[in-house]
């Protein structure tokens, strides 16, 4: 039985403890870990609180991010909770292993500082790592702060280990901006954590020796497909799961999530869509704008990654008064339009509305996110919108020095 | 909303003492922050460390502030750093120097119009006196609980023992002492 | 001399040709594609002889390759030594060997390859390959003899 850790109402704690405290006190039973900055301390800290038994479970050292994935799911199988961190060049080098540990089903929780993808070298944050797990068929969540880096692997061990889920789950977390920024947190006592997520129910694990299975089994033609839709629709049909866990978890802590968030959308007539803590940032230039010069700006932000949630998006923002959206991605697009730009554009599309869509690549690298910039992107929005079309390219670039740079037209208008 | 920004060189302990801060002041009831901009910076170099302080939470994650108080706790970062950027009409100073306040000010151009919200205390000397290593983190603290009148000495002594509660009892006595030579020795 | 069927009634080497199952759809697929070998209790499984074995149809044991063949592999006993090479190389375990004594040949999983002739050291052979259809007693009635080693 592992020790109780003391802890107070509120803790100042940075991203990255927070996520090791909550890996703590869900008793992961094996972190098969390879540490690469900025998410080093998470695994550090569940290191220690084996060593210092505070957890009772097992951490393995192995020789490289793709190992510690391989080895995650090995335990996983077996019928263990598992859980890990990486960033990055880790996370790039796992992402041969992340579709093996979906496609397998195992509910692998993965907390990933999101951190840019060389080169050049970098070690600060941007989504380009968290851009590269959208296809694997993980759950991808979100975290905009230091609190919900806490909150959010705790409900991410109960959504994947949801029996009608069992799919590995990503909580994510800004490289530096919220994994090494300190901040209030409020966390649980232990045993109300614990009992929140639940004693681990393993399913077709490896150790049963009354009934033995095969797992990682090979298929052709005539199987691979229909598995892989199963798979889509468990990871589409995991939206009701999360809905739920984030409602019980409102009724144990008051703290609400939902796989959109939105803010002061009822009356907007312009937006802004983007991820990460640059949504908290985006907020308060919004709140200022409204009070300053009564622009009405909403801001919308997906909590939930994957899977995408078109539904949610599509609600937010299907209102009358909304006529101009900026989708900003943290990504470098590599020959495309954003990414959040594309799927978000393809939700608003089958609105009635139908909202001006324009997008902005910002802060690649750990490029800050300013008040000032996030109102100039807003005010530009509601230029758009009272010219009736996108007065500026599609595809434009904040707070990046040299000559203005952007793709494309619109026809529209 | 009170913003700090710390001035050190890595490896002075500005993130410790930033975060110290931050647990002392979120004991009061009050919503913090405590930030740093470094990465791959080795020991030596410049960096910058930040705190937010207020009754709201803090939802501006933007890195860049204009402080309300500006920390310096190595004395050639006064001469080589910005200190002065993002400057207000109300920003405050403390410097670690073993220079008089007026001998400072004379040598630094960015300091001329602004002695009267200008602060020095040897934070290094003091810390070499008690903790016995240059590590002038938790003196400025005391410095700035004089210039700030954030909390009274004692409430904030007694909150930072517990903040530094994993040390040895030593290492706590010799930080106690620092805090209140700065606090007292702050010109 | 070979083992084909078992008198035991679970048996269920065999019973259908591998990849004849039906194809199921993606609402029916088992989750994970996680494959379990067993039908029921497999307690004491490792101590059971395979023909008493709850195999369950994901287990290869119970698909038949036999159709495959069109050289079989025909055993005599009367030569063989039981070294157990032809049991080592067998690529899909369907030389039966009990107590390290050579039985047979598994004629529902032996596809014909010869690997176990190949590898058979004694002289003559105790494996020989021969058309499918022929049988095997007549084979075994005419076994070839020992061959002299030339001077």
């Amino acid at each position: 039985m592992a020790n109780e850790y003391e802890l107070n109402d509120v803790e100042v704690w940075d991203g990255n403890f927070a996520a090791s405290q909550a890996l703590r006190q869900a008793q992961v039973d094996v972190v098969a870990a390879y540490p690469i900055t900025p998410s080093t301390p998470i695994v550090e800290g569940y290191g220690g609180y084996v060593a210092n038994g505070y957890v009772d479970g097992e951490f393995v050292m192995v020789e490289s991010e793709h190992a510690a994935m391989s080895g995650c799911i090995g335990a996983s199988a077996a019928g263990g909770r598992v859980a890990t961190a990486t960033s990055s060049q880790g996370f790039a080098l796992m992402a041969e292993v992340l579709y093996q540990a979906s496609g397998m089903r195992l509910p692998i929780v993965l907390t990933v500082v999101n951190r840019a993808l060389a080169s050049p070298l970098n070690v600060r944050g941007d989504h380009s790592d968290m851009y590269l797990g959208r296809d694997s068929g993980w759950i991808q969540i979100d975290a905009f702060n230091a609190q919900e880096a806490y909150d959010l692997p705790l409900c991410a061990f109960k959504i994947g280990e949801h029996l009608d889920v069992r799919l590995p789950v990503m909580v994510h977390q800004d490289g530096f901006t919220t994994s090494h920024k300190a901040q209030n947190v409020y966390p649980m006592k232990d045993q109300i954590a614990y009992n929140f997520i639940g004693k681990f129910v393993p399913v077709d694990e490896m150790l049963d020796f009354t009934r033995p299975v095969t797992h990682g089994a090979q298929t052709e033609e005539d199987w691979h497909y229909e598995h892989k839709a199963k798979q889509h629709k468990a990871l589409m049909d995991s939206r009701t799961v999360i809905d739920d866990v984030f409602a019980k978890f409102k009724e144990l802590t008051g703290r609400e999530y939902k796989r959109v968030e939105t803010y002061m959308m009822e009356d907007a007539e312009v937006a802004l869509v983007l991820l990460g803590s640059s949504v908290e940032t985006a907020v308060l230039a919004a709140k200022q704008l409204r009070d300053e010069e009564g622009i009405k700006v909403g801001i919308v932000a997906p909590r939930c990654l994957r899977p995408f949630p078109y539904d949610l998006i599509r609600d937010a923002l299907d209102t009358t008064s909304l006529k101009a959206v900026c989708c900003l991605d943290k990504s470098a697009p590599g020959g495309a339009m954003g990414a959040l730009f594309n799927e978000v554009s393809a939700a608003a599309y089958t609105t009635k509305a139908r909202p001006l869509m324009s997008n902005y690549i910002y802060g690649l690298g750990g490029r800050d996110f300013a008040v000032d910039e996030a109102k100039r992107i807003m005010k530009e929005q509601v230029a758009h919108a009272n010219a009736g079309h996108i007065t500026t390219d599609i595809q434009q670039f904040s707070g990046l020095r040299g000559p203005k740079l952007g793709f494309f037209q619109t026809r529209r208008g | 909303m009170v913003e700090i920004r710390w001035h050190s060189r890595a490896g002075q302990g500005a993130v410790t003492g930033a975060k110290g801060l931050g647990s002392v002041v979120a004991t009061t009831g009050k919503q913090v922050q405590a930030y740093a901009l470094y990465g791959s910076a080795k020991r030596g170099a410049a960096m910058n460390a930040y705190n937010r302080i207020d009754d709201e939470p803090i939802v501006n994650q933007e890195t860049k502030m204009f402080p309300d108080y500006v920390f310096v706790i190595d004395p050639a970062l006064a001469f080589t750093d910005d200190i002065t950027k993002n400057d207000k009409p109300d920003t405050q100073y403390i410097i670690t120097t073993h220079l008089s306040k007026d001998e400072l000010i004379a040598k630094i151009p960015a300091l001329q119009d602004k002695a009267e919200r200008t602060y020095v205390v040897d934070c290094m000397q003091i810390s070499l006196d008690t903790i016995g290593r240059a590590m002038p983190n938790t003196p400025v603290l005391g410095a700035f609980m004089k210039v700030s009148k954030l909390y009274e000495l004692d409430f904030f002594l007694d909150n930072m023992k517990k903040v530094l509660s994993k040390f040895p009892q030593k290492i706590i006595d010799a930080n106690m002492e620092a805090i209140t030579r700065a606090y007292n020795e702050v010109k | 001399m070979s083992i084909t069927g078992s008198a035991i009634g679970t048996d269920k080497r065999g019973i259908r040709e591998l990849g004849g199952e039906e194809k199921l759809g993606w609402d029916e697929v088992e989750q994970g594609v996680v494959l379990s070998s067993f039908d029921g209790s497999t307690e004491n499984a490792a101590f059971l002889k395979p023909e008493e074995r709850e195999y369950s149809d994901f287990n290869s044991y119970t698909a038949t390759v036999a159709s495959w063949r069109i050289i079989k592999p025909v055993y005599n006993r009367d030569i063989c030594i039981d070294c157990q090479n032809c049991w080592v190389w067998c690529p899909d375990t369907s030389i039966i060997s009990r107590d390290k004594q050579m039985l047979g040949i598994d004629y529902d999983h032996c596809k014909g390859c010869g690997v176990c002739v190949e590898v058979c050291p004694t002289n003559p052979k105790s494996l020989l390959m021969f058309n499918e259809a022929s049988d095997n007693d007549a084979e075994l009635a005419g076994w070839p003899v020992k061959e002299k080693k030339e001077k």
